[in-house]
């Protein structure tokens, strides 16, 4: 980062799109730290667009945001896209008279663009977006994209992880990526493999309600089956995470998420009485 | 001392805690102070289940193993769905496997799919080529 500061890394376009979402992705960034979001967007790129946060409105908002054309940029999405009608349930804004939709953003901005970041879940793979039964047929960008996306599933995407992700596009390029396109220094070891409470699987020490400090694989817990490092890093600079606070994973990082990580807790399992 | 002697002594010193916890309980001034003394008594009955538990392995006092030639139909394979305290298995290829205990299948759903099925289908599509079904207890095979 040192290079950042002393300006031997040039600064580079960066344009968020919040799609078809919650815009959680954005609101956790905007919680990162070291560096933090001043950081990002004064040291390590120029933030052209962001719905939420930019001062434009209208279509000024969407000529700052095609202006880019033919220049370098990266493109970082949250949000899955709406495809259903032509994509006309998600409009991000109006121009030249015509509705833009989700839909047509991902495909005139993502194919040119030097690198196309999916942050969250939705925008990776679908997500909450595109939970059952799904009618605006919510897809995750890759779909919709003929290059390679990088992936950043999380629900939210941990702002270390997208952080993380820009500071090594920066630096040094893409980082290594697994058989999905997550980066490897997030997304390669399973919870379960580094959880704190790894000793009581082990013994068969199993929680039968929340709370309880023992392994909450009996409740369900998805740790054994998503591979990041909330273990480790936990959330809100370092502060706890899921299973810290007495909840099992629900599985967010993960292709599937939500409808095949659920159910999230279940109390009807196969421990039969106390003992 | 050897160890069932020491996790009796264990067994009955939270036993007498459970006691006066209670005790304490009945004079309890507010909601605040009897809350502590309930959630007490509730780790008092967890350290009670994990002795017990400890004392099962000692003697040896395992669930007997199943028959591994065991025969199941469907409805039987449906009824070990890893609910109301039942084991889950699933079958593959014809013979049925315990994920009881199987980590991915933490509350008896792994990826969508609920125990007491036969997941012969969807293991072909994503694991095919992986060794994944050697790590698991074969306990019995599917009728026909």
């Amino acid at each position: 980062m040192e290079e950042i500061g002393r300006q031997s890394v040039p600064k580079r376009n960066l344009i968020w799109l919040t799609l078809t979402g919650c815009s959680g992705d954005i609101i956790s960034l905007l919680d990162g730290a070291d560096p933090d979001f001043k950081n990002l967007i004064t040291k390590m790129t120029n933030l052209i667009y962001n719905n939420n946060l930019m001062a434009a409105e209208g279509e000024a908002a969407m000529e700052g945001l095609f202006g880019v054309a033919g220049k370098d940029y990266i493109l970082a999405v949250e949000g899955a896209a709406a495809t259903k009608d032509n994509g006309l349930y998600h409009v991000i804004g109006r121009w030249k008279g015509e509705p833009v939709t989700a839909y047509r953003a991902v495909r005139e901005l993502g194919e040119k663009a030097s690198h196309v970041i999916a942050v969250g879940t939705c925008a990776s793979d679908g997500g909450v977006s595109a939970a059952n039964p799904n009618p605006a047929a919510c897809v995750g960008i890759q779909s919709l994209l003929n290059r390679k996306v990088i992936k950043l599933p999380g629900c939210p995407c941990h702002p270390d992880w997208f952080m993380g992700t820009l500071a090594h596009l920066l630096l040094f390029g893409a980082p290594e990526l697994d058989d999905r396109n997550r980066p490897l220094m997030f997304y390669s070891t399973l919870i379960h493999d580094i959880c704190p409470r790894r000793p009581f699987f082990d013994q068969g020490l199993f929680a039968s309600r929340l709370g309880e400090n023992a392994c909450m694989f009996k409740l369900g817990c998805r740790g054994p089956v998503t591979r990041v490092d909330c273990p480790i890093r936990k959330w809100n600079e370092r502060v706890n995470w899921s299973i810290g606070g007495g909840s099992p994973c629900i599985g967010c990082a993960m292709f599937g998420f939500p409808d095949q990580m659920e159910p999230f807790v279940s109390f009807n399992t196969t421990r039969q009485g106390w003992i | 001392m050897n160890d069932h002697e020491i996790l009796f002594d264990m067994i009955n010193e939270n036993i007498s805690q459970m006691d006066q916890i209670i005790d304490h309980i009945y004079t309890a001034q507010n909601s605040y102070n009897r809350n502590r003394l309930l959630n007490q008594l509730r780790k008092n009955i967890f350290a009670v289940t994990v002795l017990i538990r400890g004392l099962q392995k000692s003697t040896g006092a395992d669930h007997p193993q199943s028959d591994g030639a065991r025969i199941f139909t469907p409805a039987e394979l449906a009824a070990c769905n890893g609910k109301n305290g039942n084991p889950a298995y699933v079958a593959v290829n014809g013979i049925v496997y315990d994920v009881t205990n199987a980590a991915a299948w933490a509350g008896a759903v792994h990826f969508g799919l609920s125990a007491g099925r036969d997941v012969t289908g969807e293991f072909a599509v994503c694991h095919a080529g992986q060794q994944i079904l050697n790590g698991l207890k074969a306990v019995g095979k599917m009728a026909g």
